[in-house]
């Protein structure tokens, strides 16, 4: 008791110190460049050594700094060049020259809850990318649309190209079935909320039930409401080797965003206005028609409306998907700070037009970061981020009631009117249940968001000496969101009116949802000797988990009203996510002279959703690296890396939210409401599925690091993986929920980064990124099954032991060979042979190009939007002779005539090459700005030049979003864009 | 050295404190479970359960009674030659169903797995009911609580029944409380044995007890000595299929069965157009096309001319064919799709009465009952051979005319081992005995 009384009077008096310290200081001034013109770096970080005394350089990368007493060297750094510590004495002007860090090896990287390491002692392949590498080349819609082909090992994909997100990631692989499959974001420390909560339109489309249960409603997911202006760097942990220490919700890999922050210095002003327009990517074309091909497709009834058309058609693939939408992007922000605070304010507005007319995406997004030092042994960090955003995605994908955009346009050929009268009165499609232009016109399909992130955390230096760092942080994080989902279907629209809908309905969906974490950890640095250095960490997280969504569908609207109250039928869903998860971890890393770098770690985790809620379940992990260069031995000094790695570790995934329960149902019975037992028994004994990763690599840098390759080999095995399997009906259940499977994923990733040009002018960056992974079902204690699309006839995927979980199979002729069991035909897989992306900057003097192209290669689609253009007769290519093999049907009648015979029409190669990134920057010369404002100018694009086979609008389309094992699945979605983007930065 | 040795000692302090704090963490961190916060929880309900919460089930298991009626009621009439269901959507009806060709009745398949799930599903409703019975804490007299097991009980026999019915030679499964541990297959006897003791053992509760039910029921009534009759209306249908004549007759005294009374008295299940509630699934309306369900045309034509009970069918404008079948008439059994469907009513215990009598060779009362029969759908007496076999033949036809699309006459034909007198309409059609047992269990 004395002792510590004696201890805490010890660090108070160490603190007192240092605060009378400050009495005495002294001025130095320099200027910080860089390469063969000695450039100015604008930014960098000048700290003095082994203090938190700071500042940054200016425009003309000069800087002021105030010495301490008694310090006498300064530490400078900017991201992207190795840092150097210089000595500084009173009154001097430094200059000092930063040199280029190629391999980014002093880079620090974040890898877990409370740890960092430098990328040169990483163990695992940890992918960064930086907020330039992000936003840098052009203007990004949603973060996670900005990380195509930025680093290895993810398969990213448009779920459709309606404004406002809907991307689905999937690292390394498929990790779940029927589970969360999209990695865990964490933003700042604040778990972050990616949930695509359906809007209800599944009540007028129909779209499930019929086949298929899925939802098809196109949410977005709500990664797409962070700002990607925001955002400073993004850490991927690929794999469980990497994200052990994340336990239970780590399986599909964890994405960890840090945001701007403010740096000591004078205030750093940023204004940035683009200025864009985007147009559909590939146009499909019309049919052309004459009375004998209107009389095959409609039959001989048709034909007096084709002959009254008399010979007039409309280009309707222009007048729906034909708009060329404005974006607009603005952005400000400011940020600086002092000796004790720093902060980062941003603002950014965004107002993009979609190329359907009423369609498009607006955010606001206020961003306030703010760092305090209370005490020299206490900091604060506060993160704080509003966003409202408005997305109105139309009307599109698969149903039953032929009423979507997608599915009215293809049925319906080009010599149909739908125009309105001059009243604005609409005709109804004789050949189909939708006018299009007036479901377009009319239609309402939007989702808002109210969004507020914050999070706080406090760092606590409880001691420091020569040998040791103790330190206690507290983390705290809210993300707190309102979604409204607004569908209206007035009672005009010809699927509605006359019987044929319910006279108009109004869908409101409201989803409040609030989501909290906790964190403490403890960290002790232990430097027993200049060799030799030990990092502790213990911790505990909480994680609370609360969504309530209630939908209400008013039908028998009355007039033209869309309040809910006017309506003559009524029906609410609610349904509530709750969850409270609890946790430890403890991790240990010894680093003996940045040789030999290992670590093992263990989490624990408790959670409501698993069958056992008090029950805790291990996570352990454990890895190596050993820099052999840096052995006495190594003589090779043109091999100025060479890295071995190996890295094993476990994560969790939880099963469906409601998987433990067996609800007793409501049942409608005599003017009242009865409890049924549901059809699904839950399983109290559920387990999390549970992932296993062995990663190994080598790094190996080349010419001072000029050169890097990384190399990286990992196996991983997801077992106890869930199935709704079929059970005794005789128990009154028809299904229950069990562990019963497992994936095996394995691949490669090959990143080679250089620099073959650094010269006076000329300076050109490369980086070049390979990847692909295969899968195989290795166990599987049910009898295979179809899931994910519309049957063997169409094609469908198929989970079976031994094969890919991706596997996409049908019914066939006997020359295609069906496998003799099942009695279907393997056609293809819906992954990808290999991806590639090669990412390029080239700088010549003021001028900047920078590109990221991107190449999938293989990766099969089952495009049903052919099929249903087929079936209404107006597929562009339905007169071509180009199919068949005896040269006489036409491709329509080919294909129609597979229908039932074989699902090979359907199933396409979904590869493409594409360049993602496009950009050409101009830097003005400060002094036409007489050195007050940096101005920088430019041109960019985004998916400008593409390259595919794939007959639809776009490969990269999934009709069932974000789900598990289902995408890859095309029913007449919104078509994707290609966008031309006018640039202008200005900073002060 | 002094230093050190302080810092030393407050950083292992630290440490100290560090690591019992995270101990007690770790033991103090417990997470209860979270209940469903979006259904009612079987453990909440069967634990302690309100009376509304019984209400609830008692109301989710009479509901759950009409599930799936339509394909098993399509399931035991098609086979039974009463009427065709014509689907465009779905070729089953008339070719696995009336045994087509190669066709088969599959074990996987809507019609064979439907039905029995549904039943099954009450059943487990019904179990579910009589634990929550077994604990409830709220203010119901033992009598009651016994009384309300009796009822679930009933119900559970009565579903059991219909299972029956159609796996018949495979047995069923008659222990199904607990889902890990499902009992086993009874033999056919041994199923159709337990259904009896099942109803036996309920009616003792149930018998003479002036008690109400802790609930209100659509079955029959809400008092115990009432809903006996139900039961035991049951039960007499029980012992015909058992061929137990004196319990038969015994199990009808003691039932709502009388012989002068309403044809239509009984047990209904009941259906409303209220939003979420289900409608008559057995109604369709007259001159359908696509999907319908129409008489197979014997049904008209071995009528004796002016029964009224051939009501049940009208005649259609235009002939209806599928598959090689046709028929001129609708099936109209149920003239509106809100209209009730019986569980057991009087016509049927009459006839029970008469099929039970014959059987003992108390002929006499058995013709008697049979004119009751007669009398009421406008036909004369009686006037053949007072013999038990030509009595038989009377009862069945009887039965045929009386119960028809009621699901009764594949059970009587097969009782009476006169499959083989039911109409084939194309050759190669083939008259199933039972259902396969489904694939899953």
């Amino acid at each position: 008791m004395r002792k510590s009384t004696v201890a805490a009077l010890h660090l108070l008096w160490a603190s007192l110190l240092s605060l009378c310290l400050h009495a005495q200081n002294s001025v130095v001034t320099g200027k910080i460049t860089e390469g063969a013109n000695n450039t100015p770096v604008v930014g960098a970080s000048v700290v003095v050594t082994g203090t938190t005394v700071g500042t940054t350089t200016d425009n003309e990368g000069k800087f002021r700094i105030t010495l301490p007493t008694g310090k006498n060297s300064l530490t400078i750094s900017s991201a992207g060049f190795k840092s150097q510590t210089v000595k500084a004495t009173s009154g001097q002007d430094l200059n000092v020259k930063l040199e280029e860090d190629y391999g980014k090896l002093d880079e620090v990287v974040i890898t877990g809850l409370a740890s960092s390491i430098k990328r040169t002692n990483l163990a695992n392949s940890v992918a960064s990318v930086s907020g330039r590498d992000l936003n840098g080349t052009t203007v990004q819609s949603t973060m996670d649309g900005a990380l195509y082909g930025k680093f290895t090992g993810a398969n990213i994909s448009e779920n459709s190209g309606a404004p406002g997100g809907g991307i689905s990631i999937k690292l390394r692989g498929i990790t779940s079935l029927v589970a969360n499959s999209q990695p865990l974001y964490i933003v700042d420390g604040v778990y972050y909320d990616n949930s695509a909560i359906p809007a209800g339109l599944n009540s007028v489309s129909k779209a499930a039930g019929q086949g298929s249960v899925a939802n098809q409603d196109n949410p977005s997911n709500r990664i797409a409401d962070l700002d990607p202006e925001d955002i400073d760097r993004i850490e991927i942990l690929k794999g469980a080797s990497a994200a052990a220490i994340y336990g239970s919700r780590a399986a599909g890999g964890v994405v960890l965003i840090t945001t701007k922050r403010g740096k000591a210095g004078k205030p750093r002003i940023e204004v940035g206005q683009t200025t864009g327009v985007q147009w559909q990517l590939k146009k499909l074309g019309m049919r052309s028609w004459d009375e004998d091909k209107v009389v095959a497709a409609y039959g001989a009834s048709k034909l007096p409306l084709y002959q009254a058309a008399n010979g007039k058609v409309y280009n309707y693939e222009d007048e729906l998907y034909g708009e060329k939408g404005l974006m607009s992007t603005t952005r400000v922000s400011i940020s600086g700070g002092g000796d004790k605070t720093s902060y980062f304010a941003g603002y950014t507005r965004k107002d993009d037009d979609g190329i359907v007319k009423g369609t498009g995406y607006k955010k606001n997004s206020i961003r306030l970061n703010l760092d305090q030092k209370l005490a020299k042994f206490l900091d604060l960090s506060i993160n704080s981020n509003y966003v409202e955003s408005q997305a109105d995605r139309g009307y599109f994908n698969n149903d039953n009631t032929s009423t979507t955009l997608g599915v009215s346009f293809v049925s319906t050929p080009s010599w149909v009117e739908l125009h309105p009268d001059a009243n604005g009165n609409y005709p109804n499609n004789p050949l189909a249940p939708s006018n299009f232009l007036q479901t377009r016109d009319l239609v309402t399909n939007s989702e808002k968001i109210n969004r507020f992130l914050l999070g706080g955390t406090l760092t606590l230096k409880l001691y420091n000496d020569s040998k040791n760092d103790l330190r206690i942080i507290g983390r705290a994080g809210l993300d707190y969101y309102t979604l409204n989902t607004i569908a209206i279907f007035p009672r005009e629209l010809q699927f509605e009116k006359d019987g044929n809908g319910t006279n108009g309905a109004s869908i409101y969906g409201t989803t409040i949802t609030r989501n909290s974490n906790y964190n403490a950890f403890i960290l002790h640095n232990y430097t027993p000797s200049d060799k030799l250095n030990f990092k502790t960490q213990i911790g505990v997280t909480q994680e609370n988990v609360d969504l309530d969504n209630v939908l209400s569908t008013a039908t028998q609207l009355i007039g033209t009203q869309t309040n809910l109250n006017q309506a003559g039928a009524i029906q609410v869903q609610e349904n509530k996510v709750k969850q409270l998860d609890k946790g430890f971890f403890a991790q240990e890393e010894v680093n003996f002279n940045d040789v030999l770098i290992a670590t093992i770690g263990v989490r624990g985790d408790k959670s409501s959703r698993n069958g056992d809620a008090d029950k805790l379940y291990y996570y352990p992990k454990a890895s190596a690296a050993v820099n052999v260069n840096k052995f006495d031995f190594w003589k090779w000094d043109n091999v100025s890396q060479f890295k071995l790695r190996a890295a094993y570790g476990e994560s969790g995934n939880f099963a469906p939210f409601g998987a433990i329960y067996s609800p007793l149902v409501p049942a409608v019975f005599n003017n009242s409401t009865g409890s049924l037992i549901g059809l699904t028994r839950g399983n109290q004994n559920l387990k999390p599925e549970r992932q296993k990763e062995l990663e190994m690599g080598v790094d190996l840098g080349f010419l001072k690091n000029r050169v890097g390759l990384e190399f990286t080999y990992y196996t991983k095995k997801v077992e106890d993986l869930l199935l709704n399997v079929a059970v005794p009906t005789s128990s009154g259940f028809s299904t229950a929920w069990e562990n019963v499977a497992a994936i095996k994923n394995h691949g490669i990733e090959i990143a080679l980064n250089a620099m073959p040009i650094s010269g006076k002018d000329w300076k050109w960056n490369t980086r070049v990124n390979f990847w692909q992974n295969r899968a195989v079902v290795s166990e599987l204690d049910v009898p295979a099954f179809n899931t994910g699309a519309f049957g063997a006839t169409l094609g469908t995927y198929r989970i079976e032991q031994g094969k890919s979980p991706t596997q996409l199979v049908g019914i066939g002729t006997a020359d295609q060979k069906p496998d003799p069991n099942s009695g279907l035909v393997h056609f293809a897989d819906a992954e990808p042979d290999f991806q590639m992306s090669f990412q390029n900057t080239i700088t010549w003097k003021r001028f900047e190009f920078a590109f990221l192209m991107h190449w999938k290669e293989g990766g099969n689609n089952i495009n049903l939007t052919t099929l249903l253009s087929d079936i209404f007769g107006t597929s562009p290519d339905y007169d071509k002779k180009t199919l068949d093999p005896a040269g006489q049907k036409t491709n329509g009648d080919y294909r129609l005539a597979a229908l039932g015979v074989t699902a090979q029409p359907w199933i396409e190669n979904a590869g493409y090459f594409r360049v993602r990134e496009i950009g050409l920057y101009y830097s003005m010369p400060k002094e036409w700005f007489k050195s007050i404002a940096a101005v920088k100018v430019g041109f960019s694009a985004h998916n400008l030049i593409n390259f595919f086979k794939y007959s639809s609008y776009d490969p990269e389309v999934s009709n069932f979003g974000i789900d598990a094992i289902s995408s890859n699945v095309e029913v007449t979605p919104f078509p994707s864009a290609k966008s031309v983007h006018f640039d202008v930065t200005i900073t002060f | 050295m002094r230093k050190m040795k302080s810092q030393y000692n407050f950083l292992s302090k630290i440490r100290t404190v560090i690591l019992v704090s995270f101990l007690l963490w770790i033991n103090a961190c417990k997470i209860d479970p979270i209940p469903d916060p979006n259904n009612p929880s079987i453990t909440s309900i069967t634990q302690n359960a309100s009376l509304g919460e019984i209400q609830n089930l008692v109301d989710g298991t009479e509901s759950a009674m009409r599930d799936n009626l339509g394909n098993y009621f399509d399931g035991v009439c098609v086979i039974g030659r009463e009427y065709y269901r014509f689907s465009t959507s779905d070729p089953r009806f008339t070719s696995d169903l009336l045994g087509k060709g190669n066709a088969t009745l599959d074990s996987n398949t809507f019609y064979t797995t439907n039905p029995f799930a549904a039943r099954y599903r009450a059943i487990k409703n019904a179990n579910i009911l009589i634990e929550a019975l077994t604990n409830t804490k709220a203010s119901i007299t033992d009598e009651q609580r016994k009384a309300g097991i009796a009822y679930a009980k009933t119900i559970k026999a009565y579903e059991l029944l219909l299972v029956f019915n159609e796996q018949y030679g495979n047995g069923i499964r008659v222990d199904v409380s607990d889902p890990d541990k499902l009992g086993p297959f009874l033999d056919k006897d041994g199923s159709l044995n337990a259904i009896a003791s099942l109803l036996d053992e309920a009616n003792t509760d149930l018998s003479g007890q002036t008690t109400e039910f802790p609930f209100t029921s659509t079955i029959y009534t809400n008092d115990a000595a009432t809903f006996s009759k139900f039961n035991r209306a049951i039960a007499a249908r029980v012992a015909v299929y058992r061929s137990d004549w004196n319990g038969a007759l015994t199990a009808l005294s003691n039932s709502f069965f009388d012989i002068n009374g309403p044809l239509n008295k009984g047990s209904y299940h009941i259906f409303s157009t209220a939003g979420g509630d289900q409608l008559n699934p057995m109604f369709f309306p007259l001159e359908s096309n696509g999907e319908t369900r129409v008489a197979q045309p014997d049904f008209v034509k071995d009528a004796e001319a002016g029964d009224t009970r051939l009501s049940k069918v009208v005649q259609r404008s235009d002939t209806a064919f599928q598959d090689g079948l046709s028929s001129n008439y609708d099936f109209y059994l149920y003239t509106s799709n809100t209209a009730n469907i019986p569980l057991i009513r009087n016509e049927e215990l009459i006839l029970i009465y008469a099929e039970a009598n014959i059987q003992l060779n108390n002929l006499t009362e058995g013709r008697d009952a049979l004119n009751k029969i007669r009398t009421a759908a406008s036909l004369p007496n009686y006037s053949g051979a007072l013999t038990q076999d030509a009595l038989i033949d009377e009862m069945l036809k009887q039965r045929r005319y009386s119960l028809y699309g009621e699901g009764h006459r594949w059970v009587d034909m097969r009782r009476y081992n006169r499959l083989d007198q039911l109409p084939i309409d194309r050759p190669g059609d083939d008259v199933w005995v039972q259902f396969p047992r489904p694939t899953n269990e």
